[in-house]
């Protein structure tokens, strides 16, 4: 049954691709926060007169930190502590508005019951609609990341004729916590999914998702967080933990009679 | 061979409506199932019985010798189903459509395409097949659904109102497949309606449900034994002697109320022997129709004392 679920993969696929305004939020939002706000970080710093007070500011910051000049510091400091909040909020925005899509958007236009009609276990149904979001909101997060370090780099380049070094710590966002935090927003837009009645009800179910996470981006902006690898990993680590184990459950719970309820 | 199966099948929602109740029925391979009953008699709920969406509350039912309940998935490799909420999708044309769910059947992509377009073909789609079905109409859209039902050539064919946004024509059209595959293919057809003429036309037997309870199933034939055991013969005549047991309905027309068939010779040497004039003698066969309205008017009388 291979073919069939991946002919629901790509038909999902096709959906968001075929809807212009539904693709374009998907894009539109990712490529502000990557290519719009680190351009303007960096021409900000740039163009900043030298303050006394930014110094100081500098200056508190542990001696591993520190690069040769402020400028250099600073970017380093905006691409590597700033922007990979981001691709925490990334991958939720995006699994969230497929998975709604996939899910809640089926019920909506009745096509959900002919789904169900077809010669696929209920947990394959989900296993593919769970696997599309996935896929996508991933596909997304690299575009953005890519997006990101090529407009970083070449304003760099340009700017200060140097490049700037990612950290570590973009690994464990990357790779643990950006796919983890895009599995539990699919797992909580999907167990809406049986109680809501439209697609825009359901992504609401993701916005609790976004709150712990914008108190993040204030820490981290305000300096309390300088998060350090470990700790990044340790948190990406129960993360996936969580997210596997909630996608799991609510795997087990679904029936087709709860689906149809309308 | 028995095909479809139900044994005392209930059905209680979770709202407390008691939408089906104690069903006993069995299909055979290759018969077209009549399944009737006004709004809200429990069809779509047998339907969705009977294909696994629903888990029954009592009894249970077999397709093709399989549980819908235990492995829903197999019933529906081996059933195609066409119900009324079951829609497809609107930002794809009518062939993209068709192609995706041969694929999610598990069809191959050159089959697919062979079955979609042959079905298409059938059910007199093909100018529509490269349409987005937003732009199709409630007809084409039924017809199209017909197609997805039969793409993976089903043992079974659930179908839930499958002509009621169709012009004559195509109920026809429709009509003439639905019989060729019980016919030819041997396929069963399980159809449910409130179109009784139609339903007449097409069905081979009968199942009259209301308010969740089988009133009665059988042939036409059986279900008018059952439903009148007495039969009225309508007569033309002149000149009929008042012994005769005629009751005028009119000037020289007559009706006789009789028992069997083989009474009317009997009948009809009794008045010519009196001297009377017969100008013809109809024995009018009632319809699906009055039965089913002889049935529900019975079951409503029943409720009011
Ligand atoms: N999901 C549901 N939850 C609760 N009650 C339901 C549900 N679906 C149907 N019912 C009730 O069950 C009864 C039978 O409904 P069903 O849809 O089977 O009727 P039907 O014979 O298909 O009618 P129609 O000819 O209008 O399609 C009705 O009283 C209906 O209100
Ligand atoms: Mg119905």
């Amino acid at each position: 049954m291979r073919t069939a679920m991946r002919a629901m993969i790509r038909k999902d696929f096709r959906g968001i691709a075929g809807n212009h305004r539904l693709f374009s939020t998907l894009f539109i939002v990712p490529l502000v926060l990557t290519v719009l706000v680190p351009s303007v970080f960096q021409l900000v710093i740039h163009f900043m007169p030298e303050e006394a007070e930014l110094s100081k500011f500098l200056d508190m910051l542990p001696i591993s930190a520190r690069l040769e000049t402020p400028e250099a510091t600073l970017s380093h400091m905006i691409l590597n502590y700033v922007l990979p909040v981001f691709f925490l909020l990334i991958p939720i925005f995006s699994a969230s508005i497929m998975a709604a899509s996939a899910f809640v958007g089926e019920k909506e236009r009745h096509t959900l019951e002919t789904l169900l009609y077809c010669p696929l276990t209920l947990r394959q149904i989900f296993q593919a609609k769970v696997l599309a979001s996935f896929l996508l909101s991933m596909l997304v997060s690299l575009i953005s990341f890519l997006a990101m370090i090529l407009t970083v780099e070449t304003e760099s380049l340009l700017l200060t004729r140097r490049l700037l070094l990612p950290s570590v710590s973009w690994l464990p966002v990357m790779l643990l916590l950006a796919p983890s935090l895009s599995l539990t927003a699919i797992t909580l837009i999907v167990r809406g999914s049986a109680r809501a009645r439209s697609v825009e009800e359901s992504q609401q179910a993701a916005v609790f998702l976004i709150l712990p996470l914008l108190l993040l981006i204030v820490g981290q902006l305000t300096g309390i967080l300088l998060l350090n690898v470990w700790i990044l990993l340790g948190i990406g680590v129960v993360c996936a933990a969580l997210g596997l184990f909630l996608l799991g459950r609510c795997a087990g719970r679904f029936t087709f009679e709860r689906l149809l309820q309308y | 061979m028995e095909t479809v199966i139900t044994r005392n099948l209930s059905k209680t929602y979770s709202g407390g409506t008691e939408a089906l109740k104690d069903l006993s029925l069995s299909l055979k391979e290759g018969e077209v199932f009549g399944f009737l009953g006004p709004n809200g008699a429990g069809k779509t709920t047998t339907v969705r019985l009977l294909t696994g969406v629903l888990t029954p509350s009592g009894g249970s039912c077999q397709v093709m010798g399989i549980h819908p309940g235990d492995r829903p998935e197999k019933v529906h490799l081996l059933s195609g189903i066409m119900t009324e909420h079951a829609q497809m999708y609107d930002h794809m044309t009518g062939m993209e459509n068709l192609m995706f769910y041969a694929a999610a059947f598990g069809l191959e992509k050159g089959e697919g395409q062979r079955r979609s377009e042959s079905l298409l073909r059938e059910l007199e789609l093909t100018e529509e097949r490269d349409r987005k079905l937003a732009a199709y109409s409630t007809g084409m859209r039924q017809r199209l659904s017909l197609a997805r039902a039969l793409l993976h050539r089903p043992r079974v064919l659930f179908l839930d109102e499958p002509t009621s946004g169709l012009d004559p024509e195509n109920v026809q059209n429709v009509n003439r497949m639905i019989r060729d595959l019980a016919l030819k293919e041997g396929i069963t057809v399980f159809l449910c309606t409130h179109q009784l003429r139609y339903a007449q036309e097409v069905c081979t037997r009968f199942g009259l449900i209301d308010q969740g309870v089988l009133l009665a199933s059988g042939t036409l034939e059986q279900l008018r034994e059952e439903v009148f055991p007495s039969k009225c013969l309508h007569i033309r005549a002149a000149k009929v002697p008042e012994d005769a047991g005629l009751l005028p309905r009119g000037p020289g027309e007559y009706v006789a109320e009789i028992h069997e068939t083989e009474d009317i010779p009997h009948l009809i040497r009794k008045i010519v022997e009196a001297g009377g004039e017969i100008y013809s003698v109809t024995l009018p066969r009632p319809s699906l129709e009055e039965i089913y309205f002889a049935l529900t008017a019975g079951r409503k009388e029943a409720q009011v004392r």
